[in-house]
């Protein structure tokens, strides 16, 4: 269970979208989420999944790691067209013994469901093509263009940087203390939730204890190499916006466009 | 102790790590409560860091936490129950920081802590009934969502109930077990922060 987290999502693979600015990825899900709130009818939809089907082809990613976000999702998704299947009042389509399936039910069973997927497929795209590092970068560099939230843009940066570093170390961490615990005979793995939390503490303690400390020494180790913060400070990948960055931007305004109108058509 | 930022970034940032690593290990406790609550104890970093630096390093530790967990885990909510985590665990951290910062007492963090705790819960539920139930809604019908709550208590049957009787339980239960278990480990590990 642990162990798939340092994997994460990302989905290394060679292609235009994987090269993308991350900028240009975020902007791109965060205006194909309104879009989705924007859909009202069919063909809407239809924009938004041929969208979805291009990005997924462009970048090789397989099918089935996109669908992976969904797979959780089945659940809640038979509940809601089911309930909506069933409850939603209106002409009557089918019925067979007390069940009733109306034709508006059915309309808005699969409209339901359709905005769920896409929402779902639609930002693990996101997460699939960019390496949560470069994310990082992307959202620091589009937090600077943000008034008010400009000045604390790179610290902000600097923090989730240093979380992402130490998420694997500490994780081996937990491990190697949960182990160096249940050699002393500590029981980690039953009782109810109470006693879980208790069986946490000789777990935790030593854990905060060494991560304050690895936390002191990597700012004393900033400091020695003259880290003082975000100004002047100048970096050895910097983003830029490509040509093919212009191309994505256009395609975006394109959909989001394409949505708008088909709610007059 | 000089120059406090550089350490103040680096220690919110390796708390941040811990607190993720925590909520990625998540569990529903189905049982006694709605399954969409899951029980994490990813605020015991964040409570650590409002104890020992304030409440801006508990607010930016559940906020990296929840960015994290968006961009590594995914979200299957679309990120609606990210936004829900750190505007409810933000509102558990800010009281409990100004409280302790302002005279560094027991007697201060125990109030500091009762307080976080009512502020959480009484956010979450004005939250929950009037941003995020109404915005869940516009992927899954409100019965189903009811539904989920009326599996686990038949007394569960409108949003009001659901939140008196399905959240705010939860949430009671929640904010207990983490600040007894924060209270507990912080008096051990605090000799080493203030080093």
């Amino acid at each position: 269970m642990l162990k798939d987290v340092t994997i994460g999502q990302y989905y290394p693979t060679n292609s235009i979208i994987h090269r993308l600015d991350p900028r240009t990825k975020i902007h791109f899900t965060l205006l194909y989420i309104v879009a989705l709130f924007l859909v009202d009818n069919m063909i809407g939809y239809g924009v938004a999944f041929a969208t979805l089907i291009t990005i997924t082809l462009i970048s090789k990613i397989p099918v089935n790691y996109v669908l992976r976000g969904v797979k959780g999702l089945v659940f809640i998704i038979m509940i809601t067209v089911a309930i909506n299947l069933f409850m939603t009042p209106g002409t009557v389509r089918y019925q067979f013994w007390i069940f009733k399936i109306t034709e508006e039910g059915l309309k808005v069973a699969v409209f339901m469901a359709l905005r769920l997927i896409f929402l779902v497929t639609g930002t693990s795209l996101m997460t699939l093509t960019t390496s949560p590092i470069s994310l990082t970068d992307g959202i620091e560099y589009s937090l600077k263009g943000v008034p008010g939230v400009r000045k604390y843009a790179h610290e902000l940066a600097m923090m989730m940087t240093i979380a992402l570093r130490f998420i694997p170390t500490l994780m081996e961490e937990t491990d190697r203390i949960m182990k160096a615990q249940k050699a002393r005979g500590a029981d980690l793995d039953s009782g109810n939730l109470i006693q879980r939390a208790k069986s946490l503490i000789p777990i935790l303690v030593p854990l905060f204890v060494s991560a304050f400390r690895r936390a002191d020494e990597l700012a004393i180790a900033m400091e020695a190499r003259c880290y003082r913060g975000g100004e002047n400070r100048t970096r050895l990948h910097a983003l830029k916006f490509g040509r093919i960055d212009i191309y994505a931007y256009a395609t975006t305004f394109l959909m989001i466009g394409a949505v708008i109108l088909t709610r007059w058509i | 102790m000089k120059n406090n930022k550089t350490k103040f970034l680096t220690r919110v940032g390796v708390l941040s790590a811990i607190a993720f690593v925590l909520m990625y290990i998540d569990f529903p406790i189905a049982v006694l409560f709605p399954s969409f609550l899951k029980f994490d104890f990813s605020e015991v970093p964040a409570l650590l860091g409002t104890f020992s630096m304030g409440p801006l390093a508990g607010v930016v530790i559940v906020f990296i936490k929840n960015v994290l967990i968006y961009l590594i885990k995914g979200s299957s909510t679309g990120g609606v129950g990210e936004i829900a985590n750190f505007v409810i665990s933000a509102a558990w951290m800010i009281p409990v920081g100004i409280i302790y910062k302002h005279e560094k007492s027991k007697k201060n963090a125990i109030k500091g802590m009762a307080v976080g705790a009512v502020t959480m819960i009484v956010v979450a539920a004005v939250a929950n009934y009037f941003v995020m139930i109404p915005l869940y809604s516009k992927f899954m019908p409100i019965e189903a969502i009811i539904a989920t709550g009326s599996a686990i208590n038949p007394a569960i049957v409108s949003v009001e109930s659901l939140i008196l009787l399905g959240i705010t339980p939860f949430n009671i239960f929640k904010t207990a077990v983490i600040s007894l278990l924060t209270a507990l480990i912080y008096k051990k590990v605090s000799p080493v922060l203030h080093r």
